[in-house]
């Protein structure tokens, strides 16, 4: 049990330093792997995210265009990437329940209609196995798996090729 | 293309040396004008520029500690050089922004608007520049609201127990379902941060740079909720468009400029104050902290500020709404639970399960797993697999009995007592009477008046205590806790937290002589509380104390001991604290110390409590009572 822990420790910190050394378009679509979320473990005893840091998700608000932001925002073209990169595992629940929030702001980024919301919402419950297709799927995965099935349903293909 | 904008410049430069004159001549109109109405000394000028009056000498200072943020060669101490420096650059020759290039109306768009407006610029003679860069930041934006965003204190980590303030930038074209998708604006300490507790420590002492920056908000959802499980209020503030407009320039403005973070008052808290008083300059915020600024105040004080608040949400964390779906479910289900994070298939978990109670299950399981997965408690790859497992099996449930949500607490942390507390008290310890006056600068400890700040999370700092014996007509300071944190935290048969505490300072013990004297003291433990009747809470503890002081024999005494006690809340607003501790000192001075001490509290309003302490201490053989009633004021 001990070892477990000890050896949960030594691998968030060894991906955390991973995190730390990648270059700055980490959360950009890069392939976050769902389920993967950072331990727990590391970030209470080390304290990883203070308040005083900046993650590799914060942008300076003049820095210019770096990585996925443009002077603080995100770049359009990585709007819905980024956000799957940081929210994988909470649409995936969103998903499979139906609603939520994490999905309400997916349809919003991708612009869907008021009146598609619920069919978008049916449907991505419905084909769940299909767009979570493993449970080492990765940001493209996901956007791949929800391209095909929009793609399927009559009422929601328009918005296919804009995820 | 490069070679053209040299052109274009050169030739502006040669160009703009017929019209300088009539720059120059405009320039000197628009200074005398800046002069005659005493811009350089208005609130919105102080406010812009960050101007603070000096301590002591007659004068201001600017806080931004970034030579690009002041044009004038003494601008950061002389407002009205700043402001005719400002002019001035406001004429420089249009360019082609890049990256790293602004004209100076775009970079400092805050103060181009500002002096436009009050000066009445004509733009023929200070021709406008388009600002492309700022024009798309905030099409981007699309701001239609600020929310001030709380997440509340987290004790496990020493550079947020105090809790932390951003401020969110609600989109026209979000609404409460989508507002993961609005921006936070967030002022930290720079990528050079380090964790922990040396962050503490350096930035006790400015050593870092702090800078203002921009984040989705589903980014800091993710941090403070998910991953630190912080309940998160968002203060819903009452600003006008045109006033959102005037701090968005300013956080343009101010973007990569560096201001040294101090952990105590330059902090987050203090600079998102002054960001609304550039919004605001009729607002009084940041002039009534001085020395420290504790996040949870400058909440206070904008709540205090009339119709400025419109809306307050309560976001939980995961671990919140975790706890809420697990009380609703019965003792069978709880079990079944258990069951749901094996290997076996959820469909057979669950086949005597009414198709109404299974998803409840499932979600709940889910997030159990998740939480345990994030702990370190399960393995990765089977929790992964088993995670998709109970989604899939949830895909396939239509529709249930929704799980409740946890209720919002009451009060809300900005109604919660003031953190500065003034005590003044009667007592008699061992036959002496005696008076005593007590101040604490910050910030709850774990008898205060309920609500408002995190459950079983006490930190005293700074906490002085001082008495006045009757008799001998001595005062003596009888405590002084530098910092005292103590994290209580009751387990269940899901949730197995381990409560700890640590505390040093100034305290007194009893020494051969039969002498009281001063001793610095540093004690720590860790233990275990559970809790869940009623509020009260039982807690045993393993506590290590180091005495140092040259009083003792060796200079020091090392001791370590048990503790034990429970905590009762017979009425909301009664808290009774029974509490036995030993310690045998073994190492340096040896004696040993015994105490019982039962501590109560009885608050009149979130102003005013009332306590009362009783305690048997017995050193080196000796026993000590004493008593003491004292009026706790909260301001």
């Amino acid at each position: 049990m001990k070892n477990r822990i000890a050896l949960a420790a030594v691998l968030s910190l060894s991906s955390i330093s991973a995190a730390m050394a990648a270059p700055n378009n980490v959360g950009c679509g890069v392939g976050t792997i769902i389920f993967e979320g950072q331990s727990g473990v590391a970030p209470q005893v080390l304290a990883v995210t203070t308040n005083g840091t900046l993650g590799n998700q914060t942008f300076g608000i003049t820095s210019g265009t770096l990585g996925c932001s443009e002077d603080g925002v995100v770049a359009n073209p990585m709007k819905v990437s980024m956000f799957l990169d940081t929210n994988l595992d909470k649409l995936a629940y969103d998903m499979a329940v139906g609603q939520g929030e994490t999905l309400e702001s997916l349809a919003n980024l991708i612009g869907v209609d008021g009146a598609h919301k619920a069919a978008f919402f049916a449907a991505t419950k419905a084909h769940f196995s299909e767009i979570i297709s493993s449970e080492r799927a990765n940001t493209q995965d996901v956007i791949a798996g929800l391209n095909r099935v929009l793609a399927q349903e009559a009422e929601l293909a328009q918005y296919a090729r804009l995820v | 293309m490069s070679r053209l904008i040299i052109f274009l410049a050169l030739f502006g430069l040669l160009a703009s040396s017929p019209v300088f004159s009539a720059d120059a001549d405009y320039l000197q109109t628009l200074t005398a004008q800046a002069r005659a109405g005493g811009l350089a000394e208005t609130r919105q000028w102080r406010a812009l520029m960050h101007y603070r009056d000096n301590l002591i000498f007659p004068g201001v200072t600017g806080q931004a500690d970034d030579p690009a943020f002041y044009l004038a060669a003494a601008g950061k101490t002389d407002p009205a050089a700043e402001l005719e420096a400002s002019l001035k650059a406001f004429f420089a020759p249009p360019l082609v922004e890049t990256d790293s290039l602004q004209h100076a109306q775009c970079k400092f768009i805050a103060r181009y608007q500002w002096l436009r407006e009050v000066l009445n610029f004509d733009p023929h003679r200070l021709p406008p520049q388009p600002c492309p860069r700022f024009h798309a930041w905030r099409d981007a934006l699309n701001a239609r609201s600020l929310t001030l965003v709380f997440p509340s204190a987290y004790i496990n980590n020493p550079s947020s127990m105090f809790g932390h303030t951003l401020l969110r930038v609600d989109g026209a074209d979000q609404d409460e379902r989508t507002r993961l998708l609005a921006y936070a604006i967030n002022y930290a300490v720079g990528p050079d941060g380090d964790n922990g507790v040396l962050f503490t420590f350096k930035s006790l002492i400015g050593a870092y740079p702090g800078v203002f920056s921009l984040s989705p908000y589903y980014v800091k959802v993710k941090e403070y909720s998910d991953m630190e499980n912080r309940d998160i209020w968002e203060y819903r503030l009452n600003f006008t468009q045109e006033e959102i407009d005037r701090l968005l320039m300013h956080a343009w403005e101010l973007g990569p400029t560096r201001f040294d973070y101090y952990f105590f008052d330059e902090n987050c808290a203090y600079h998102l104050l002054s960001l609304f008083e550039v919004a605001r300059p009729s607002l009084h915020l940041t002039d009534r902290f001085r020395g420290w600024v504790i996040p949870v105040d400058t909440v206070r004080s904008l709540a205090e500020q009339q119709d400025m608040l419109t809306e307050v949400v309560y976001r939980p964390a995961n671990n919140t709404r975790l706890r809420a779906r697990l009380a609703e479910l019965s003792l069978h289900e709880r079990e079944l639970l258990h069951a749901l994070l094996t290997d076996a298939p959820p469909r057979t978990v669950l086949a005597d399960v009414s198709a109404v109670r299974q998803p409840l299950l499932l979600e709940g399981a889910y997030a159990l797993l998740r939480y345990e997965a994030s702990e370190g408690l399960r393995d990765h790859a089977a929790a992964a697999r088993r995670s998709r497992e109970l989604l899939l099996a949830r895909s396939h449930i239509s529709a249930g009995e929704e799980g409740s949500e946890p209720p919002v607490p009451t009060p809300r942390p900005d109604q919660g007592h003031p953190t500065r507390r003034l005590a003044l008290g009667l007592g008699r310890e061992h036959g002496r009477d005696f008076q005593s006056l007590a101040l604490r600068p910050a910030y709850n400890d774990l008898l205060d008046p309920a609500g408002g700040y995190t459950e079983g999370a006490q930190i005293n700092f700074m906490d002085i205590h001082l008495r006045h014996y009757q008799n001998s007509g001595r005062v003596a300071l009888e405590k002084l806790a530098l910092v005292d944190i103590y994290s209580l935290a009751p387990r269940d048969d899901f949730f197995k937290p381990v409560s700890w505490k640590i505390n040093t300072g100034i305290a007194r013990t009893r020494l051969r002589d039969d002498e009281r004297a001063a001793v610095f003291r540093t004690n720590g433990g860790a233990g275990l509380a559970w809790g869940g009747w009623d509020g009260a809470v039982v807690y045993g503890f393993v506590e290590a104390t180091l005495d140092v002081g040259a009083r003792l024999d060796g200079d020091y005494a090392l001791g370590l001991g048990p503790s034990l006690g429970v905590f009762v809340r017979p009425l909301p607003a009664w808290k009774i604290n029974l509490h036995a501790r030993l310690q045998d000192y073994r190492f340096g001075d040896e004696h040993t110390e015994r105490e019982f001490r039962l501590e109560q509290s009885v608050s009149l309003s979130r102003r005013h409590a009332i306590r009362l302490n009783l305690s048997s201490l017995r050193e080196r053989g000796a026993e000590r009572a004493s008593a003491e009633l004292a009026w706790h004021w909260y301001f």
